[in-house]
């Protein structure tokens, strides 16, 4: 009997605690929303499997090396990659050799509602101050805002590495709900003619113009906020690879090999890393509820600052301002959102190609926004 | 930080009072240096077009072409012109040349491939 009860004892049943069970729930949940409603599968399903990785209990034994959090072992390893901010960059590199800039340098001024969209970022980075928390996790936190996964993990892992695995999933669960946290937004702050508001087809861009946007991106940006360059450095690096066209190898192993690589690492370790221990506090709580207002506020500022956009600008060169609710660079699904938004006023108005615009343009605004998040508070 | 939810103080404890002066303008200035930065892109970007239109009025006069021929091409034209390269390139088997050629079924020779070599070898082998 004391056998089996030592056996027992070394079993992950004898550690279970509810909060345990309470994560291994939420992982299972992750993987039902990533296989049933394919909400960012790519990304759900690796995290939702790493989060039960990491909340089977280990039976405790010095120099068993199993667990993410202990030193030297393999799982740690790997999550020295999202600590020391490593797998957001390449991520950043795979994108930027996946992204077509033709609707955006075909149609310039879209670009600012990217920018505008980052209203969230430092709108939740004022409230998580109001919440209690220091400036740098205040900071960690808004970057949720920007609805980009890499950047929330290179930013949360400079600036508040003990909040990594709550940013990093609030900002993952929020981006795979975007379906259903916009269109209340959208339609809220539209009216049903705005929303019928047809734009003019984007004109055919050169490979010049193509080239040369990386190029002038990178150095743009880099030289207004240096501490963005691991971010843009790499996406605009992807994107010459890309629109090159003399690196067509280089540029085929970074959007599809490497990406999936990363990607897979990524989320298992980040997963494994949301332990109850660690993932169960008030600030998860607080962190989950400031990264809904987060997500709403970039949302309306987008959409807000299209219609501005629209007192200006002359009749026929109009923007649809449900296309500003994709400046949150939750690429493709919020220019997804918008298009389906449009089509649900107007069956014949596909904003799809025009919606990708701020959306490439969010993601270069929120690594901008923690580039100089970065670069100023650190 | 790292506070269970066991605590009893409320989730939201908000504090006005906790915003200072100096994140208040970071947060400001932060916001303004993003719609900065995109700005500037977009005016460089802006240019883009009129460059290019420029170039081409240009290329028209020095090689005596009508006005017309400098025309910026809408992306709907270059689409409809580009779907019917590819269809027409894509479509280019529907007439198949009549000429039928016999492949030549013969195998070069090869000692893997040769039976009596093979055998031969198998069986000094053997001895």
């Amino acid at each position: 009997m004391e056998g089996i009860m030592h056996f027992f004892q070394h079993t992950g049943f004898a550690g279970t605690t509810p909060g345990n069970l309470l994560m291994i729930f939420v992982g299972l949940l992750f993987i039902w929303l990533a296989i049933r409603f394919e909400y960012e599968p790519l990304l759900l399903l690796p995290i939702g499997f790493g989060i039960l990785l990491g909340n089977i209990p280990l039976p405790w034994q010095p120099g068993l090396q199993i667990g993410v959090q202990e030193e030297g072992s393999v799982m740690n390893l790997l999550y020295m990659g999202v600590l020391k901010g490593i797998f957001p960059p390449l991520i950043f590199l795979g994108i930027g050799a996946m992204t077509d800039f033709s609707p955006l340098i075909s149609n310039p001024k879209l670009i600012l509602l990217g920018a505008a969209a980052q209203l969230g970022i430092f709108l939740t980075y004022i409230g998580a101050i109001t919440l209690g928390f220091g400036n740098l996790d205040s900071a960690a936190i808004g970057i949720i805002g920007g609805a980009d996964g890499p950047t929330a993990i290179f930013l949360s892992s400079r600036l508040a590495p003990h909040l990594i695995g709550a940013i990093t999933i609030a900002a993952y669960i929020y981006m795979a709900l975007i379906p259903v946290i916009q269109p209340p937004v959208m339609r809220l702050l539209t009216t049903e003619k705005e929303r019928k508001i047809r734009m003019k087809p984007p004109r055919s861009v050169s490979r010049k113009e193509k080239v040369l946007f990386p190029v002038i991106g990178v150095l743009l940006t880099g030289f207004i906020a240096p501490a963005s360059l691991p971010l843009l450095g790499m996406f605009f690096l992807g994107n010459l690879l890309r629109e090159s066209m003399v690196t067509a190898r280089l540029a085929d192993t970074a959007r599809n090999a490497l990406i999936d690589v990363v990607s897979i690492i990524l989320g298992v370790t980040i997963g494994a890393s949301a332990q109850a221990t660690t993932f169960l506090t008030r600030n998860s709580l607080q962190i989950f509820i400031l990264g809904a207002g987060a997500f709403v506020i970039s949302t309306a500022g987008g959409v807000l600052f299209a219609k501005m956009m629209n007192l200006v600008l002359p009749e026929g060169s109009k923007v649809n301002p449900l296309i500003g609710a994709a400046g949150v660079s939750a690429v493709p699904n919020s220019a997804q959102v918008a298009h389906r938004e449009g089509l649900k006023a107007d069956p014949t108005n596909h904003l799809i190609m025009h919606a990708m615009a701020p959306n490439v343009a969010g993601v270069i605004g929120s690594a901008l926004a923690a580039g100089i998040m970065l670069g100023y508070l650190l | 930080m790292g506070n269970h939810m066991t605590n009893s103080t409320p989730i939201l404890p908000v504090d006005f009072s906790a915003i200072t002066k100096e994140q208040m303008i970071f947060a400001v200035f932060g916001y303004v240096t993003v719609i900065g930065s995109l700005f500037l892109l977009f005016i460089l970007f802006s240019l883009m077009p009129a460059m290019r239109r420029r170039k081409q009025k240009k290329l028209v006069r020095t090689q005596g072409l009508p006005e017309s021929a400098a025309a910026v091409v809408p992306g709907e034209v270059s689409a409809a012109i580009a779907l019917a390269l590819s269809l027409y390139l894509e479509e280019l088997h529907d007439q198949e040349t009549a000429i039928l050629t016999i492949k030549k079924a013969a195998k070069n020779y090869s000692p893997w491939n040769s039976k009596i070599y093979n055998v031969i070898n198998f069986n000094q082998i053997k001895r």
